[in-house]
């Protein structure tokens, strides 16, 4: 199972109810996964600079782990707006900064300290638990935006815990993040070809390597579109897939059509979902939905 | 005429109220806002009107043996799955697997059908006004199926019995499928299918290719191998 949404606001100014709609589609399908639920959401770009969210830990002295990430910070300029809240802490950066060197610094804490998620308007915040748990931690109903995606997860091979939740960001590109349904079957093959060529798997989840995978073909100049078009071609198994970056929202829908997944269009917004129940319930007023058809790329722009 | 308003309610109570509403002697059956809930309207065994003023989700009206039921806008996966009798319409789109292993009554879709329509079917009908995905009539048995628009990849793939009708493109046949020349009956009974439940779905003058199984697959022969090999 696992349940996925998308919302794309194709008017609003950057101001539309992101958080709002993208729990309130969550929560009609948190039946689908328990586990976790997470969200990746798309606000207005704060004039160049990177918003940077850190795990600061899965357990112990976290506000202690966040004073050591302070002083790791100190060699970097232009950082500011500092917080922590749950599980995190979230500050901004300026857009010249090395972001490798920014990780390294960062995760070299410990092991259980991570990027979450970085980019000039993505904030990924996720956790364990329900739709309605992620909201009354973090309030992320709260936050406006352009667009945004989701997850409810019900594990099946690997860890339940915060860095095994969705959306994923793909690590080391900027406001690129993935949701996925489904079983990439060809996963171990894939990481072990990544992980010759140095890349850090950060989980054992098998929806790991679509975002690493999107990101090392859109490096390579392809576009979202392409890159899921290829991801057809080199992923296997069963996947609804939605990703997003900081101007485009898209999904696949793999070879058999084995996984859910309906849109709707209207000339104010796109939503899609794992199931119809998701869409109605967030979005009242007329429109049709229909489900995507086997091998379906779509990529919105704005 | 029953009205039932899904509101916040459990599908297992407002499925109750049709089973009450039925019981009582109501013979015409509305059910406002289902907001695409599933599993609405299952095993209605009696030849009752139900209108869905709305979306619904997976696997409404499986299990029918009778009923006609009408759905305002889309339904989800396994719309009418095993179906013994009746008549189910869809006024927007069906999810994967509708009509899937009917044995009997008719499904009408008036806007898409997506994969896997009609799959395992063992005798009825499955109308689709506009286009079907991925899949359609995989392993049918018996019945028909009724494209008016184009059909996806892997049609009619490993067919016993069911005979299929497409008045647009087949984007590729499936293994053991083949196109026949349409009888007269056929003809005859296409005409009068389509005039009784998809009187604006046929262009002007638009013919139909009539697609069924080669029978290759049937029975096992070793000098086919090579279809054999393709199939599996």
């Amino acid at each position: 199972m696992c349940g996925i949404v998308g919302f794309f606001a194709k008017d609003g100014g950057g101001q539309a109810e992101i958080g709002q709609t993208i729990v309130g589609m969550l929560r009609a399908l948190g039946c689908r996964g328990p586990d976790s639920a997470g969200v990746a959401l798309y606000g207005a770009p704060d004039d160049g600079r990177f918003a940077v969210r850190v795990k600061l830990g899965d357990a112990g002295d976290l506000e202690s782990r966040a004073h050591r990430i302070i002083s790791r910070l100190e060699s970097f300029s232009g950082v500011s707006h500092f917080s922590t809240i749950g599980a995190y802490a979230r500050f901004l950066v300026s857009g010249d900064t090395d972001l490798k060197q920014l990780t390294n610094a960062i995760e070299s804490l410990d092991k259980d300290v991570e990027v979450v998620s970085l980019g000039h308007s993505l904030e990924i915040v996720k956790q364990t638990g329900s739709p309605d748990n992620l909201e009354k931690t973090y309030c992320v109903s709260r936050m406006k935006g352009t667009h945004g995606i989701g997850h409810t997860r019900l594990s099946t091979e690997s860890r339940v815990d915060l860095s095994h939740s969705q959306p994923f960001w793909s690590h080391g590109y900027p406001d690129l993040a993935i949701v996925h349904n489904g079983h990439i079957t060809n996963y171990h093959q894939l990481r072990r070809r990544y992980e010759q060529h140095g890349v850090r798997f950060y989980t054992e989840n098998d929806s790991e390597v679509v975002a690493i995978y999107l990101a090392q073909q859109i490096s390579k100049g392809a576009s979202l579109q392409e890159a899921f078009e290829r991801m057809l071609r080199d992923l296997d198994g069963s996947y609804s897939c939605l990703a997003a970056t900081e101007r485009e929202l898209g999904f696949v829908k793999d070879t058999f059509a084995l996984k859910p997944l309906v849109m709707t269009e209207t000339d104010k917004f796109v939503a899609v979902a794992t199931e119809e129940i998701a869409i109605r319930a967030a979005l009242p007023g007329q429109y049709s939905v229909r489900e995507a058809q086997v091998r379906e790329v779509r990529v919105w722009r704005r | 005429m029953a009205e039932i308003v899904c509101g916040n309610r459990a599908t297992r109570e407002i499925n109750a109220d049709i089973k009450q509403a039925i019981a009582a002697g109501d013979r015409d059956i509305v059910v406002k806002d289902p907001g695409a809930r599933h599993n609405l309207g299952v095993a209605v065994l009696a030849p009752v009107r139900i209108r869905f003023t709305g979306s619904v989700g997976y696997y409404c009206a499986g299990l029918s043996d009778g009923p006609h039921i009408e759905i305002d806008e889309s339904a989800g996966w396994g719309l009418a799955e095993s179906m013994m009798n009746g008549e189910i319409v869809v006024r927007g789109s069906a999810g994967n697997g509708a009509a899937a292993a009917i044995r009997g009554g008719t499904v009408v879709i008036h806007g898409d059908a997506a994969a896997r329509l009609g799959v395992s079917m063992k005798g009825g009908t499955v109308l689709v006004a506009g286009n079907c995905g991925y899949m359609a009539g995989f392993m049918g048995q018996k019945g028909a199926i009724v494209v008016c628009g184009d059909v996806g990849d892997a049609f009619a793939d490993s067919m016993y019995e069911t005979v299929c009708f497409v008045g647009g493109r087949v984007a590729g046949l499936g293994t053991d499928a083949i196109v026949e020349t349409p009888s007269k009956e056929d003809a005859a009974w296409l005409d009068a299918t389509l005039a009784q439940h998809l009187p604006q779905a046929r262009k002007r003058g638009q013919d139909f290719q009539k697609i069924v199984a080669g029978r290759k697959l049937w029975n096992f022969d070793k000098r086919e191998w090579k279809v054999w090999q393709e199939a599996l």
